[in-house]
Order: structure tokens, then sequence, then C-alpha cells
């Protein structure tokens, strides 16, 4: 083994980052952990709301800087502040886009292109650009300019219907689960163009779309329709956190001692079935027939779960998911954050969460990457830009131009 | 410096169509015995890898998934399969069986990527882990997806979807706040393993760049706990930052303090998803909305300048008056069908949508446009059937799904015989072991 580290596998790869919010800082966030020069391109004329969202307490008031959520997003990466709508910030940018491989955005259809920087302005100055487009409709189509969030994409692509319990409104996902996707596949595809531009020496423009991806992720309940004719709209679905496809029971979360604590247990054999009812103590309610094949335990559901739940409100979640694993039944419980920061043994020996320090925020804790590289690494080096911070680093050390050239920029960009 | 840093010292190449997709030319071995493997090998075969599916030969627990074609259960009909597995090819073997293990060893001669999802330590014990391989194929990217990873005092407990989505996370920010008693919810279809296989593919592709650089490939521990741990949103910072829980709310994100309510069933039956409540956040959607409602009669006391003056003032307005705009926009949607309010809504700059099933999509011109579903032959069937595409749209090296899912042992005799070189009598021999 060489004792000098290999060098992160992206570094030399420049992101210039345009995007807000987090499906594109979810996408970039990825890239720059792993070595990529990310820079995001800021204006305090559209500042991204996610930088004055969760403001942590003890900040100063009115800062761009205080936020722990976009902190945990943004890690890595530097920023400028340019106004796109004045000459000289497009000059700049233009300058910056012929020392860069990727250009990613995540505004609504057309807005990039009225601003002067459509892929095709930006591939006649690097013709080996990469250029993704990340949006709730993507960027063809007759309601190209319909305006998305993350619930409104789950919304139309079917994942917040497939989430709830029968006879009920959806309950949905209680976050922007399609932002952190769209932002996985904006990364996926960044990856999939670097390796074909390896390939060929070509660049290209990447159309990204949160409903489509959306719909990639319930593939089996739109064949369903298509080969059988069914829809997914039909009474009984969704299921709740009961088992359709395999139809096997006991099959869901069961409430446990405490304020809102929960397991969930899925019993997908006879033997963990039976691994099961040792572990109950062999009551002499799961010796009855109803309860004798899965067949039988599927017709007698809610007697099933009210018996289960009868025997789970004493434990303590944590206890009885050790209690079921030790006999090989999949048991989890329902962890919240503070379980999964504070007490969860799994991440803690893996080191998922690390720290770095933030210049306003000071040392934190970050969500890392849940994978690992024999050779390779990522790492959170530091936390995330305060707006502006690189503007002489990346204006004046990588583009060249002159103190009194930013000095101007400035006064002019914050004026506006 | 490698080709795929710094684009400007890449020589400028016309921008002509490239007929094959991006990954053509990679071949990828996936070991398929369940449902856990299938996804991540699907993102790449889409893009045109060469991913040949090894099952065991009884076929991957993933055929045993419904929903079926036609609702006949077979191996060959598995919806679940069928949607995890194009563009792949399909092949046997039993690494129980020496000449399974052997021929196992001759695949990965070939393979620039290996994806396994195999327990932590099953392979090693059959003497066909990664520390038996690597010596001898120092380029060899592989990935292994398992629910904890390789290492951690839980790494062997027993695990589905739904304790994945129970430990990891995403349930207890998924629920209802106006149903008492209601449990964290988890969202259907096998999500875990989505998380798992599109970071899995990611890892993969970092791995083949450096390749790039370096020559050689590495071992990749991907973790489904942590796939699903890395994607709450918004939970992270209110712990890290706050020291506080978020409460799951009904169809809007889980907060630390109810917010107000988002969702509302419309006169169809049907349910619109509304942002804030509804509240426009651009102001001159204000007067057409009310507009709008006049049109119903349902605007009741808005017209009142005050409230005008907040949605100019400040779209995020939180208080009383805040609250009242939005139960009067409740009401109002309430009154119509959730597609008329969805595009109407639209039309003035509103991000609201209608909560449909997936296959309502089907029936959206928009999809269309955007030549989204594709057809798909099923040749044995005398069938074409419809697929949702890709999620990306690479316009100069476009994927595509090239083909249904592989029949149990379809590609076998292409593959062993007529690439690996194996002679038929042998193939026989090998089937009649149980090897394949």
């Amino acid at each position: 083994m060489s004792t000098i580290d290999p060098p992160p596998p992206l570094e030399g790869v420049r992101v210039v980052d345009f995007s807000w919010i987090v499906a594109g800082p979810q996408a970039t966030r990825i890239l720059a952990d792993f070595g990529a020069d990310v820079i995001r391109v800021e204006y305090a004329g559209r500042i991204d709301s996610i930088r004055i969202g969760l403001i942590s307490p003890d900040t100063p008031p009115g800062s761009m800087d205080a936020s722990g959520f976009f902190n945990n997003l943004n890690r890595n990466k530097r920023s400028i502040t340019l106004n796109i709508n004045d000459p000289r910030g497009l000059a700049a940018i233009t300058r910056l886009l012929t020392v860069s491989d990727i250009v990613i955005e995540n505004y609504s259809a057309g807005v990039m292109e009225r601003k002067g920087l459509s892929y095709e302005a930006m591939a006649a100055v690097n013709p080996g650009i990469i250029y993704l487009s990340v949006s709730g409709f993507g960027h063809k189509g007759r309601d190209r300019e319909h305006i998305t969030w993350g619930p409104t994409a789950q919304a139309v692509s079917g994942l917040t219907y497939m989430s709830g319990l029968p006879g009920q409104p959806s309950a949905g996902w209680g976050y922007s689960y399609l932002d952190h996707t769209a932002g996985y596949f904006a990364a996926l595809a960044a990856l999939f163009a670097l390796w074909h531009r390896a390939q060929t020496g070509q660049g290209q423009y990447v159309d990204c779309s949160q409903i489509e991806a959306g719909m990639v992720l319930a593939g089996p309940a739109i064949l369903d329709r298509t080969v059988n004719g069914r829809s997914y709209r039909r009474k009984g679905n969704p299921p709740g956190n009961r088992a359709t496809y395999p139809s096997v029971a006991p099959h869901n979360t069961y409430r446990c001692r405490g304020d809102d604590r929960w397991i969930a247990i899925a019993v997908e054999t006879e033997a963990q079935w039976a691994a099961l009812v040792a572990a109950m103590e062999s009551p002499c309610w799961a010796a009855a027939p109803e309860f004798a094949s899965n067949a039988a335990r599927l017709a007698h559901q809610d007697e099933l779960d009210a018996r289960i739940s009868a025997w789970t409100a004493a434990f303590d979640p944590f206890d009885l998911m050790l209690l079921l694993q030790a006999r090989g039944v999949p048991a989890g419980a329902v962890q919240n954050i503070a379980d999964r920061m504070e007490r969860d043994p799994q991440l803690r020996q893996r080191g998922f969460y690390t720290e770095a320090e933030h210049a306003l925020l000071g040392r934190h804790r970050f969500e890392g990457v849940p994978f690992r590289m024999s050779r390779s690494e990522w790492r959170v080096r530091e936390g995330a830009p305060l707006l502006g911070e690189h503007n002489s680093d990346v204006l004046c050390d990588l583009l060249g131009l002159s103190d009194e050239d930013l000095l101007e920029l400035t006064l002019e960009a914050a004026a506006v | 410096m490698t080709a795929y840093r710094n684009g400007p010292n890449i020589a400028a190449s016309p921008l002509t169509t490239h007929p094959s997709p991006p990954l053509a030319g990679l071949r990828v071995i996936e070991l398929a015995s369940g449902p856990r493997s299938g996804f991540c090998g699907k993102l790449l075969a889409d893009m045109g890898a060469d991913v040949i599916a090894v099952e065991p030969p009884g076929g991957s627990a993933a055929r045993r998934i419904g929903p079926f074609a036609d609702d006949v259960p077979d191996l060959n009909r598995s919806l679940r399969f069928w949607y995890d597995n194009t563009s792949k090819r399909g092949v046997t073997l039993s690494l129980g069986h020496a000449e399974g293990r052997a021929l196992f060893a001759r695949l990965l001669d070939g393979a620039d990527v290996l994806i396994e999802a195999e327990p932590p330590g099953e392979l090693d014990a059959l003497g066909c882990g990664y520390a038996a391989c690597a010596g001898r194929l120092p380029g060899l990217v592989w990935a292994a997806i398992t629910p904890f990873g390789q290492s951690g005092p839980y790494r062997e407990f027993a695990m589905t979807d739904l304790t994945s989505m129970a430990m990891g996370g995403p349930m207890a920010s998924c629920g209802y706040d106006d149903l008492p008693g209601a449990p964290p919810i988890r969202p259907t279809d096998l999500h875990s393993l989505h998380m798992g296989g599109e970071y899995a593919a990611m890892g993969v592709m970092i791995a083949l760049l450096e390749r790039l650089q370096s020559g050689r490939g590495q071992y990749l521990d991907v973790s489904i706990h942590e796939a699903c741990a890395g994607t709450t949103e918004g939970s992270f910072p209110n712990w890290e930052y706050f020291q506080r829980l978020v409460l799951r709310q009904t169809g809007r994100h889980a907060a630390a303090a109810v917010t107000p309510r988002w969702q509302y069933r419309c006169a169809d039956g049907r349910d619109i998803n509304m942002i804030g409540g509804g509240i426009p956040r651009n102001p001159r959607s204000w007067r057409p909305l009310l507009a709008w409602m006049d049109e119903h009669g349902l605007a009741e006391d808005l017209h009142e300048p005050q409230y005008e003056q907040i949605i100019v003032e400040n779209p995020y307005h939180r208080g009383p008056a805040a609250a009242h705009i939005a139960e009067v926009i409740g009401r109002f949607v309430q009154a119509l069908p959730a597609e008329e309010v969805y595009r109407r809504g639209q039309a003035l700059h509103m991000p609201w949508g209608p909560v449909r099933s997936p296959d309502e999509n089907l029936d959206d011109p928009h999809w269309r446009d955007r030549s989204f579903f594709v057809e798909v032959e099923h040749p044995d069937l005398g069938r074409s059937i419809t697929y949702p595409g890709l999620p990306y749209r690479l316009e100069g090296s476009p994927g595509r799904v090239a083909s249904r899912a592989p029949l149990l042992g379809e590609h076998t005799y292409q593959v062993y015989v007529q690439e690996l070189g194996l002679a038929p009598a042998a193939l026989r021999e090998l089937f009649e072991q149980g090897a394949i």
C-alpha cells in the first residue's frame, strides 16, 4: 500500500452550480463530497431560501450564513456572488465556464434561457460542458412551465397516493423525498455524462424531471395497469404498513412502551412465525387455526395485529427489536432522528455522521455518504460557504480578474 | 490529467449523435438472488451496460413477488422482476457447486463491475468473495449492497423494506397529524432498495471514473440503512441545531410545530396538494385567484384589503389572517374537481398538484410529449407492453429500455457456450448436476 493518500476520485472536476433549495444542492453535494470543485453562483437579489430557513439560534439577525439546513446540504462547496443580469456578471460566468466541466440548475423551464445561459450558449464557449437541468416537469412538453416543489412532484407522480392507511386520505411523504431522489438521479446522470465525455470528448445537455423520477420509483404499480388493466387507485390501497406483494402476515407497525414508540415486524416465512410465537412465549391464541398458516393469518389480520399490539405495548422498542432479531424475526424500531444520531450503535460504528467546521456555526455533525470505498474516500472537509466567501479565490485567482475589477463588480452587484 | 477532468483540455468535437448509450462496452455481472440487487443493475443496464443477471437455478426470489402478468403466478411473470430487470441478460448458476463457482470466476474474468447483495461473509465462506477475486482481477469494481453494510453490530439483522424504512428514519417523518393514534407510515413499493440502489450506482460510476486514472478497481460497501438515514431532509437539521424532533403531518412536511393543512379532498373525491396551504407566494397571483373564486361565489371575505396586504408584504406570513386565507382557499378547492384545481392553479403560477395514482399519468399528454413511457416487446407473450422510461434524458447519449427482463436462464446457452466457449455437452452435464 502506498502511504500517500490517493486523490479524491472527482478531484479536478469543476461544477458551476446555479441550483438552490434541495434537489440541485443534493446532487452537487455528492459530487463535492468526492472531491469535485463545486462553485455555487449566488445572487443577493434571489437568495437560496434554504440560507434563511431553520436559522440557528444565537446568530446575527438577517444573516445569510446561519442555517444548519444549508450547512448540511452545501458543505465542501465554494460560493461566489454574481449578478448574472449584469453584462459584467455574465462575462465572468462565461470565463468560469471555459474552465469547468458541469453546469447544474434547477430553475423552472425558460429561466436560464432568458438570461442568456442556455445550453447552446454555454456549449458555444465550452463544447465539452455537461449541462444539467433539474425541474418538476422537465424542460420539454406542454406543461414544462408548471411550478413544483418536492411535495407537488410527489403528488403528481403517484408517490403521495401510495403512502397511507386504507380508506383514509393519503399520508404522503413527510419531507421532499423527490428532491433527494432527483438529486441522486441528477448526480448519477452527471457521472454517466462524464463517462461518455471520457470516451468521446463530447459534452451534452441533460434534462431531469422530478415527476418522472417518482414514476420510475413506482414501476410495478404502473405495469399492473398496462399489463393487467388494474389501477393502483382502488379499494384497500394503499395498504398502510401491511404487505400486498408478497402478501404475508403479520407485517405491520406495533405500538410499544413510551411516547410515540413503535416497532415494525415483518414475518415472511413459517419459521419466522414460529420464532415470533416462541418469543411471545407461545400464547394460547397463537395456536388457534386462525393463525396456523399465512393464508389464515391474512384472513384474520385485524385480530392478529390486535393480539401482537397487546403484547408489544409493554416493551421498549429497542429491547424488543434485539429480542426478536436474536430469534431471526425481521424487526426494527421506528427510529426518530435522535435515535439515529445519539443511540444507533450501527451508524456510530460506521461513522455515518461526521464532523466539520463552519465559519459562523462552528463545529457540527453532517450526514455522510452511505457507502465506503476501499481505495477512494468521501470527506466532509468543511462546512458550507458563507455567501460570496470565495469571490476573490474564484474571480481573481482562478479567472484572473484584478482586485479593482472585483471591487467594482462587488459594489455594482451589491447596489442592484 | 485524465480525460474526464477539466473540460477545456478536451479537444472540441462536433456534436454528432452518438449511436450507442453511454455505458456501451461495460460488462456488469449482477448476482441476483433476490430483489436487493435489481434496481442498481437496471440503472446501469438501461444506460447501455451489458448486465448479466446471475440467478440461482431456481430463479431469483424477486421472481416470486407479485403482482403477476394476467394474475398467473409464474417465475417469468412477476411484474416486480420485469421492472427491475429491463435491458439485462440472464443466466443461472449455483454457487453451492464447485462447477458453479468456476463458472462464476470465468464470468468475472471479462467483467468491469460485480453487483452483489449477499449477506456479509457469505461469498467469502464459499471462497468466491472479493478477497479471493481481487488479486486476479485488479480492475474489477465490486459493489456489495446490504441492509447495514459489511461491518457493525446490526450487520446480520434480518431485514425487509418495512424494517429498513423503520430503522433508517423515513417512517418517523411519514404519517398523519389528524388521525389520532395513527402509526408512522411506510410509503409502499421498495423504497429502501431504491435508495440503496441509487447510491450503489453512483458509487460504481465514481469507481469507474477513478479507474480511468489509476487503472485499478475497488470494493464498495453500500449500506441501505445509511441510504435511508441520509434521505429525510429536515429532521437532521432540526435535531443537530435545535435538539427537537419533527411531528408527522398529513400530506406535508413533518415539522417541529404543527403547520397549516395543505391537502384537501376535492368534489370528485380526489385530493389536491397545495404547498403552504395554497396561499399564493407570488403576489401577482392574488387578484386572478380571487376572480376565479368569484366565478364560484366562494371568495368569502378575501376581497378585504388586509388580506392582499399580507400577500404583498410576506406570502410566508404565519398568523390568524394567513390561516384564514388558507381556510377559505381550502373550502373553495373542495367545491371543484382536483384536476381542474390543478390546471387553473398552475395557470396562476401556483405549485399545486393533484394526488394521482401513478398509473393515472399514462393519461396525461405531457408525458407523451416527452416520450417518457416506452413500449417494450415481450416476444414470448406476443405483446408489447408500456413501461416507465428513464429519470434522465442525456441528449447526447441517451439511455433506453433495450429489452424486457430475461426469462429464467434465457441467455445461459448464449453466454456459457457462445461467449465462454463451453461445449454444449459440458453445459448439459452442468445442468444435470444442478450447477446451473
